[in-house]
């Protein structure tokens, strides 16, 4: 069991839940969604966006539409559909009750010390 | 100091390093390898390389003069290497299969990676054929030019077509990349028909005129002959006609002929890099410095060849790169920037497809007109062997002149066709379908397979209820006795005679009306060896009796005979020996044995058979008849044994003879010509 393994997997459930995050604010093409989640200190490899949005889009969650941009190649604007808003609303909710939850427990192990070594190494 | 060149990258104009473009590439192609498994793979590639030509073109704004590899790596870094997703990302079903390492290898020519088994297996070579790619799949394999294995295969046409028609069959077709650097290809820059001799030339390096020359052989020789003709005309070297005249006509055809099969067999050299294999490197970049040197729009012009040759390193991120810079830069050594940006396009290439070596129209057409002869002489052949499988299969009852005794008409005579039908005539259409399929690269379905597993199952199975019904019929035994007294005979000698079968029995047809002794087939059958000796109309005639001789208890004559047969059950088989007719006749001192017994025909054969048994008082003679020798042959059956015992047929048995004259003394037949003596 690797640190790291766990790591990705954490930040794998949430990724697609930020990405709809980005898009629900606004259409947005793949540069826009790379640097707000780079602001929000949330760096991912660029080449794990592309599947996911292709994915996405794939599910009806997202649609997209061609835009001609001031300088280079015409970029994909992608927007949620009806299904990808719903979608988003049960992801939320899910979101919500989990950090909750993982903040509750965090906060009552945290008051006992003694324990505080075991939960970390499990 | 390096070199730049100008790329056409997603529609935007893209200055760039040499080795930076190769790093891309290779960028490029990887991705393309890992995303190949993902739906709409090519679609998210496009993605990237978008993304790419967007990065890049914000760094030539601010200033830069061109992409460089720090550029490239910075940009690789961001979006992230496969092998880096894997670590971040990992949704994918096919977790086993890593994708390959970005390779640091700067060879950008080299065809992407060929599996193992495809570098060693054979495989027709789907991307260069005339006809099925045997040829150049078996060049492949022995790494050899593809021309040699053709020409190969049409010197032993004669001997090797069943080989070429099976290995097209059996062989599966793929894909395969060029592994032979020089090749002989028909040179379309040094062409006078088809640009055979041309092609000849710039493989052996040697001038056009030399090939050409030896094509045209046979014309001087039409000359040389001609003027000959009232030489040999005096009969000095008349070899069966073999005059020059003929000669000149044979080799001109020959070479007529061998000109046709080259032109076949010989690929056209259409993409530069087919031109470099035919002329070797150095030739090729000799001719191309002089055209460019001379002709810079020339090379403009041939621009679609330069793309070809960079098929292996340009995949979908460089769609055209301008021929001055790419290829002809290298080997000039100029630094000319192109005026005018070539075309953007869209559609990205697949590397093997596009290096198909064309062939002419008129080899096209030869092509068809040979597929259609091919196709219709195994179509000839295929329904050959289908009539004649059907025509054994229906005749094959006549044949079996045993079928009838066997077989009740109704459901076991159904059963009969249907497993002959579905074990043999089902496999065969099969299989011929699957050739045929094969042939004409139809779709392979399953379902055919298992239809025609099922069907040949239902016939085994048919063929077992079938065997298993046959075998029940003879599951029981019935025997029948019957005792008869004859009257003592004036002479106290009895005559054992045969009574003849009255009928001309051999020209009877067993099995169907149609049989006759002269038909094919039935000259095989020994009729003697046969259960049942003949059938005649309605009724079996049997000549399975068995005469015995034993001592009477009292003064007089007495015969016992036992009817015996077999059914599947007591009642039917008890049924069966009611039926039998076999009379025995009495003329005073002869007894006449049938020479058969008859039974219906619709018993069958069901193991029937007839023992005779004549009890001699003591002291009485008896003679048997010579015709009657054969009936010694002991008969004997399970119940038989059940019901008489084990040693039935020795016991009280006594030996007789032909032709002599007996007189039972004792226990024992005496013949009585040694008591005379």
């Amino acid at each position: 069991m690797k640190v790291e393994n766990i790591q990705s997997q954490m930040r794998k459930g949430v990724l697609e839940y930020c990405i709809l995050s980005i898009i629900k604010s606004g259409e947005a093409y793949p540069g826009d969604i790379i640097e707000a989640m780079k602001s929000a200190g949330l760096n991912i490899f660029e080449g794990t966006l592309y599947p996911l949005l292709n994915r996405l889009k794939n599910a009806d969650i997202l649609s997209y539409r061609w835009e001609e941009s001031p300088a280079g190649p015409p970029r994909k604007y992608f927007s949620l559909t009806d299904k990808g808003l719903a979608f988003y609303d049960l992801l939320e909710s899910t979101w919500s009750e989990l950090s909750s939850s993982v903040e509750v427990l965090i906060n009552r192990t945290s008051e006992h010390k003694n324990e505080e070594e075991s939960t970390t190494d499990s | 100091m390096k070199k730049t060149i100008n790329i056409n990258f997603q529609g935007q104009l893209i200055t760039i390093e040499e080795t930076a473009y190769d790093l891309l590439n290779q960028y490029i192609q990887s991705l393309k390898e890992y995303f190949r498994r993902e739906a709409e793979g090519t679609e998210i590639v496009n993605d990237i390389e978008n993304r790419i030509a967007e990065l890049f073109g914000n760094r030539l704004k601010h200033g830069i003069a061109c992409i460089t590899d720090e550029d490239v790596e910075s940009i690789i870094n961001t979006i992230g290497r496969p092998e880096e997703f894997d670590l971040e990302f990992d949704e994918r079903e096919e977790k086993s299969t890593i994708p390959p390492p970005l390779t640091k290898s700067t060879d950008s020519q080299m065809p992407p990676p060929v599996t193992d088994e495809a570098r060693k297996s054979l495989f027709r070579k789907s991307n260069d054929k005339i006809l099925g790619g045997v040829c150049s799949g078996l060049a492949h394999y022995l790494k050899i030019d593809p021309v040699f294995t053709r020409l190969g295969f049409a010197l032993f046409f004669y001997l090797l077509f069943w080989v070429y028609i099976i290995m097209w069959i059996v062989v599966p077709a793929r894909e395969l990349p060029n592994n032979v650097s020089k090749r002989l290809y028909r040179n379309p820059n040094d062409r006078f028909i088809a640009g055979v001799a041309g092609g000849i030339a710039a493989y052996f390096k040697i001038d056009t005129w030399i090939p050409r020359v030896v094509f045209l052989l046979p014309l001087i020789f039409k000359v040389f002959g001609l003027a000959r003709i009232p030489f040999n005309s005096f009969n000095l070297f008349n070899f069966n006609s073999f005059t020059p005249w003929d000669l000149s006509i044979n080799l001109h055809f020959s070479f007529f002929i061998a000109y046709i099969i080259l032109w076949i067999i010989m690929p056209k050299a259409v993409s530069v890099k087919q031109k470099l294999e035919m002329m070797g490197e150095d030739e090729y970049l000799k001719t191309i410095r002089a055209t460019v040197s001379d002709n810079v729009a020339q090379a403009r012009s041939s621009r679609a060849d330069v793309d070809n040759a960079n098929i292996g390193a340009s995949a979908s991120a460089t769609p055209t790169i301008v021929p001055e810079q790419s290829n002809v830069s290298n080997i000039v050594g100029a630094q000319e920037q192109s005026a005018t940006p070539p075309p953007y396009i869209d559609e990205p290439r697949k590397p093997y497809i596009s290096q198909q070596s064309e062939r002419s129209g008129c080899l096209t057409a030869l092509v068809g007109l040979l597929k259609i002869m091919f196709f219709g002489i195994v179509g000839i052949i295929a329904a050959g062997l289908m009539i004649s499988l059907f025509a054994l299969i229906f005749t094959g009852a006549q044949f079996v002149p045993l079928q009838s005794l066997f077989i009740n008409s109704g459901f076991e005579n159904n059963l009969l066709w249907m497993s002959i039908i579905l074990t043999l005539a089902v496999p065969i259409v099969g299989m011929f379908a699957w050739i045929i399929r094969r042939i004409m690269k139809a779709k392979s379905r399953p379902f055919i397979g298992y239809t025609v597993s099922i069907l040949w199952f239902i016939g085994i199975v048919a063929g077992l209820v079938l065997g298993f019904n046959i075998t029940r019929k003879f599951s029981t035994e019935s025997l029948q006795e019957n005792n008869i007294v004859l009257t003592s005979p004036t002479t106290n000698k009895l005559f054992v005679e045969m009574k003849r079968y009255p009928l001309d029995y051999f020209s009877v047809t067993p099995g169907t009306n149609s049989f006759t002794m002269g038909s094919p087939g039935i000259n095989n059958i020994e009729l003697d060896n046969l259960p049942f000796y003949n059938i005649e109309e309605d009724s079996l005639l049997f000549n399975s009796i068995e005469l015995r001789m034993k001592t009477s208890k009292d003064t007089l004559y007495h015969v016992k005979t036992i009817f015996a047969s077999s059914e599947k059950n007591y009642k039917a088989a008890k049924a069966n020996v009611r039926d039998f007719d076999f009379k025995l006749e009495q003329n005073d001192s002869v007894l006449f044995i049938p020479q058969f017994f008859k039974t219906p025909m619709e018993q069958g054969f069901r193991n029937q058979f007839v023992v005779v048994e004549i009890f001699v008082p003591s002291g009485s003679k008896l003679e048997v008849s010579n015709d009657l020798i054969s009936y010694q042959i002991p008969i004997s059956s399970k119940a038989m044994r059940r019901k008489y015992g084990d040693d039935y047929g020795y016991k009280n048995s006594l030996e007789w003879n032909s032709n002599e004259e007996y007189v039972l003394e004792g226990e024992k037949l005496t013949e009585t010509r040694l008591l005379n003596n």
